[in-house]
């Protein structure tokens, strides 16, 4: 396959051009209540091809009929050529890679029948049904991949990368009196069918937790001290910053430069934050990006000073900074664009736990676990999944509808501790971005405080 | 291709029968990024999705393989099928198929050139360019044909064409970052007249949020404009999708009939809406399209339902059915639209609150929200800070605001609705004017 590419690219009359060819095997398992929904085996392949010629645009063409290759390369030079520019596109400079990168299968998913995959995710979708009669709905599913990805581009990279992923999600929904509660357990893995056995008791949990909610109050909106638990604090950072230090939010506009100019303090000191796509075994790590670019953990925050941003080639050439290898496709279907990898607030203090982060909140909330998060630019919004009220230093009762919203400048200033108890949280779904979803991603966080934050809620 | 996949399920499915789509889509699209035209990109896709029924149990494969195998096609959803749960489910028959006609193609659209695509693109830039301002316009046009056909019989195709132009500006000034975002969306080229609309659209939203004011606090009522309506649509959506009622989880399961939400409010699922690109003859699985009242003068319709969920509720399907190259079919809306509401049409498309904000004293208008659909989405509660957001002071826009969060009932707030806007417009498939709702908790800090 990689001669096939390479000849493609040497035919290619274009400056620059580079192919991506994916083959994806992939299983589903999906269970609503009781029901099975689906049990199936997919195949799905593709390739992708990007030009660029001096004074001109991205030529741009994906496609699923392989046999296309020559024509795809030749109306991608086409397209490029149709986009006259006269401030010329360029690459930043990176060593052309050749390597083959086989990620540790695990238990290789392709050579375990469909039956077995339904049994395990029968085991976690029942262990969720029978934690209370309340429960009245659940929706679970298993996903696997093995995904066969070649790279090559004219400057000479050559590569072949083995990318294996599986993910079990559980939702239980209960129901009591109309009231309607949910808990969710989610675990991504870019592993095997070894590392999602023996998951029962996180699915029972989370359905208790559902029924549990069905009693608890809704939350006072206003503004409290508030604790994010490892999970939360994860998608925080992630929600919250990690999308405004992607480099093209700011490389074509003046206005976001400054106000994502290096050297910006950003929170106090005690606040470090970065994005390792190298970290080691982690849903969100790949040894090159999706241009080539070989992955690595890029400091974007320490001691409170913003110190980088992601990039991909082209951020990277326009800002005068290096690569970070954070140039990501979700599918052969579309162009890289730059993305997180793995991001994560850096631990504090070895020893300092949570019950150092609440023992002087008077009142407060401590949020924990996540439905989601979305920012447009500096607001943010994410929900918890549950939270508690912090009473008098200690944590009180369990309540529920707990979104936090703020102001990313606010509230990174307002993160005033940071726990020492720092976990990666490797969940399924992923990231969204510019029509692109879900792309796999990990957050990493201890336990955060920030002074005083925004919970919406009953007023 | 259907016909040969189709084919090599006989004598496999022990007298059960199949159903497969066929579908190839062509994209073009160009990008323009802080006012460049930046990129210009194809995309061909084809795709295979094939479910059987043998012995009575479900199965489904797909492929986007360029030449399928149907044998092994068959096979994989044979092994699908043996694990798969038992459906009475009957395919529709081609008997009674006589499809309604609702164009589904444009020539004008299907034949637009790169060149006519970066023309729009770039009028749009120059119309909205302005020097505090980054904007980007992106242009993108399909072209798909579809193909549905089952073992009973049933047979339709359709060509069908889409085009969505949309425009966003970015202001940053200090750390205050403002987005206005909007779109056409449509079947057919968009006019003059349509391009023009987004460019007031973008500007009379733009121009009155250039001056940021304190939100207000407290149980206020609160314009959601047709954009910020997602939050209020979204449990609706959800809880009228006879999935979630066959599985116990709708709040409106049981309710057919009962009047529950203000009178005035009527909402229909429509596949036959002319020059619409969600509208279609015929749905994924061979049921002809027609439409479905959801909601009529307050009281509860009908749920909508594929093949499999009919069979379960004992009910017949609404066409709602939809499915992709891979997974089983599904249910999913094609255009829903609020109805019967006797605002003209347009009439305030540029102002904004469709009319409604004259009686209020201190309120919000309601145009983006953070986060919708994140939550404990089917209890109707739903809590989200503002994306963009005015507020209203004696009948009037007094400017943004920001570091807000709205709160409320989606199913309590359309009890009672305190007026219906004259600014009613498509945003993706839904239509809808700007709804007056009142008692939304809004929170500041």
């Amino acid at each position: 396959m990689k001669d096939r590419l390479a000849a493609a690219v040497k035919q290619s009359r274009a400056g620059y051009t580079e192919i991506r060819v994916e083959r994806t095997w992939s299983s589903t398992v999906a269970f609503r209540g009781r029901r099975l929904e689906t049990a199936t085996v997919s195949e799905d392949q593709g390739g992708f091809v990007r030009v660029l010629n001096e004074g001109c645009g991205w030529g741009i063409a994906s496609f699923t009929s392989l046999d296309e290759l020559p024509a795809m390369v030749a109306r991608a030079n086409d397209l490029s050529r149709a986009v006259r520019l006269d401030d010329p596109i360029r690459l930043a400079e990176t060593a052309p890679e050749v390597a083959d990168a086989i990620l540790e299968l695990d238990g290789d998913v392709r050579g375990i029948s469909l039956s077995y995959k339904k049994k395990l995710l029968d085991r976690y979708n029942s262990a969720m049904l029978a934690v209370s009669d309340a429960i009245v709905d659940t929706q679970s599913s298993y996903r696997d991949e093995v995904s066969e990805v070649w790279y090559v581009n004219s400057e000479g990279a050559s590569l072949y990368e083995l990318r294996p992923e599986v993910v079990v999600s559980g939702t239980a929904i209960g129901r009591r009196n109309g009231n309607i509660e949910k808990g969710l357990e989610s675990i991504g893995l870019r592993k095997g069918w070894n590392s999602v056995q023996n998951f029962e008791n996180r699915f029972r949990v989370v359905a208790q937790r559902a029924v549990d909610l069905l009693d608890a109050p809704r939350v006072r909106g206003g503004a409290y001290p508030v604790i994010l638990d490892n999970e939360l604090a994860g998608v925080f950072i992630h929600e919250a910053f990690g999308h405004l230090s992607e480099a093209d939010f700011v490389y074509e506009n003046p206005q976001a430069r400054e106000m994502m100019t290096l050297g910006r303090r950003f929170g106090k000191p005690a606040l470090n934050v970065g994005d390792n796509g190298a970290a080691q075994g982690l849903r969100g790590t790949l040894p090159y990006d999706d241009e080539g670019t070989p992955t690595q953990d890029t400091p974007l925050i320490r001691e409170g000073i913003l110190v980088g941003r992601l990039h991909s080639r082209e951020t990277a050439a326009k800002l005068g900074e290096r690569p970070t290898g954070n140039a990501r496709a979700i599918s052969f279907r579309h162009p890289p664009i730059v993305r997180m990898t793995n991001t994560y607030i850096a631990p504090g203090k070895t020893g300092v736990g949570f019950n150092d982060l609440i023992s002087d909140i008077k009142l407060g909330v401590y949020a924990c676990g996540a439905f989601g998060g979305q920012t447009m630019l500096e607001n943010f919004s994410f929900t918890a999944g549950w939270g508690y009220m912090i009473r008098d230093g200690k944590v009180a009762e369990l309540v529920k509808d707990v979104v936090l919203a703020g102001n990313l400048f606010q509230t990174l200033d307002r993160i005033d501790h940071i726990a020492g108890d720092f976990t990666w949280n490797q969940m399924g779904g992923g990231c969204g971005k510019g029509g692109q979803f879900p792309l796999p991603v990990t957050e990493g966080a201890p336990h955060v405080r920030i002074e005083a934050a925004l919970i919406g809620g009953d007023v | 291709m259907i016909d040969r996949v189709l084919d090599a399920t006989r004598g496999k499915v022990d007298g059960g029968g199949a159903d497969a789509l066929w579908r190839r889509e062509e994209q073009t699209a160009v990008a323009f990024e802080s006012g460049r035209l930046k990129s210009a990109g194809i995309s061909e896709q084809a795709g295979l999705n094939l479910r059987v029924l043998a012995s009575g149990r479900m199965g489904v494969a797909g492929t986007t393989a360029a030449k399928p195998d149907p044998v092994e096609l068959v096979g994989r959803a044979r092994a699908s099928a043996e694990l798969g749960e038992i459906v009475d489910l009957a395919f529709p028959t081609g008997a009674a198929s006589e499809l309604p006609r609702i164009p589904t193609f444009f020539d004008r659209t299907a034949s637009a050139s790169l060149d006519d695509l970066i023309r729009m693109g770039r009028l749009l830039v120059e119309r909205l360019s302005r020097p505090d301002c980054q904007v980007n316009v992106s242009v993108q046009r399909e072209v798909a044909d579809t193909a549905v056909g089952n073992t009973a019989g049933a047979r339709g195709e359709y060509r069908a064409t889409g085009i969505a132009v949309t425009a966003d500006l970015t202001r940053i000034a200090g750390d205050d970052v403002l987005m206005v975002y909007d779109q056409y969306v449509g079947a057919d080229m968009p006019g003059d007249a349509d391009l023009e609309t987004l460019v007031r659209s973008v500007e009379t939203r733009l121009t009155a949020a250039l001056k940021v004011v304190t939100p207000p606090d407290g149980a206020l009522p609160v314009v959601f404009t047709p954009a910020g309506l997602a939050a209020v649509v979204l449990p609706l959506e959800q809880a009228l999708s006879g999935k979630t009622v066959l599985q116990g989880s709708s709040p409106l399961a049981g309710k057919v009939g009962e009047t529950m939400f203000d009178e005035r409010l009527s909402i229909f699922d429509d596949p036959l809406t002319p020059g619409r690109p969600a509208s279609r003859p015929i749905d994924d699985e061979c049921v002809p399209s027609r439409a479905t009242g959801l909601v009529e003068r307050g009281a509860v319709g009908r749920f909508v339902y594929d093949l499999e969920t009919a069979a379960r509720a004992k009910t017949q399907s609404t066409g709602n059915g939809r499915r992709g190259v891979f997974g089983k079919p599904h249910i999913g809306y094609t255009n829903i639209l609020f109805r019967g509401t006797d605002g003209a049409h347009g009439a305030h498309s540029a102002v904004l609150g469709g009319g409604l904000i004259g009686d209020i004293d201190e309120g919000l208008i309601v145009d983006d929200l953070i986060g919708v659909g994140q939550g404990n989405v089917i209890s109707g509660a739903f809590s989200h800070p503002v994306g963009l957001a005015y507020r209203v002071q004696r009948g009037e826009v007094t400017g943004r605001v920001k570091d807000a969060a709205v709160a409320g009932n989606a199913y309590e707030l359309l009890k009672r609705i305190g007026g219906f806007g004259s600014d009613g417009r498509w945003l993706g498939s839904r239509f809808s004017p700007s709804l007056l709702l009142e008692g939304v908790s809004v929170a500041h800090r």
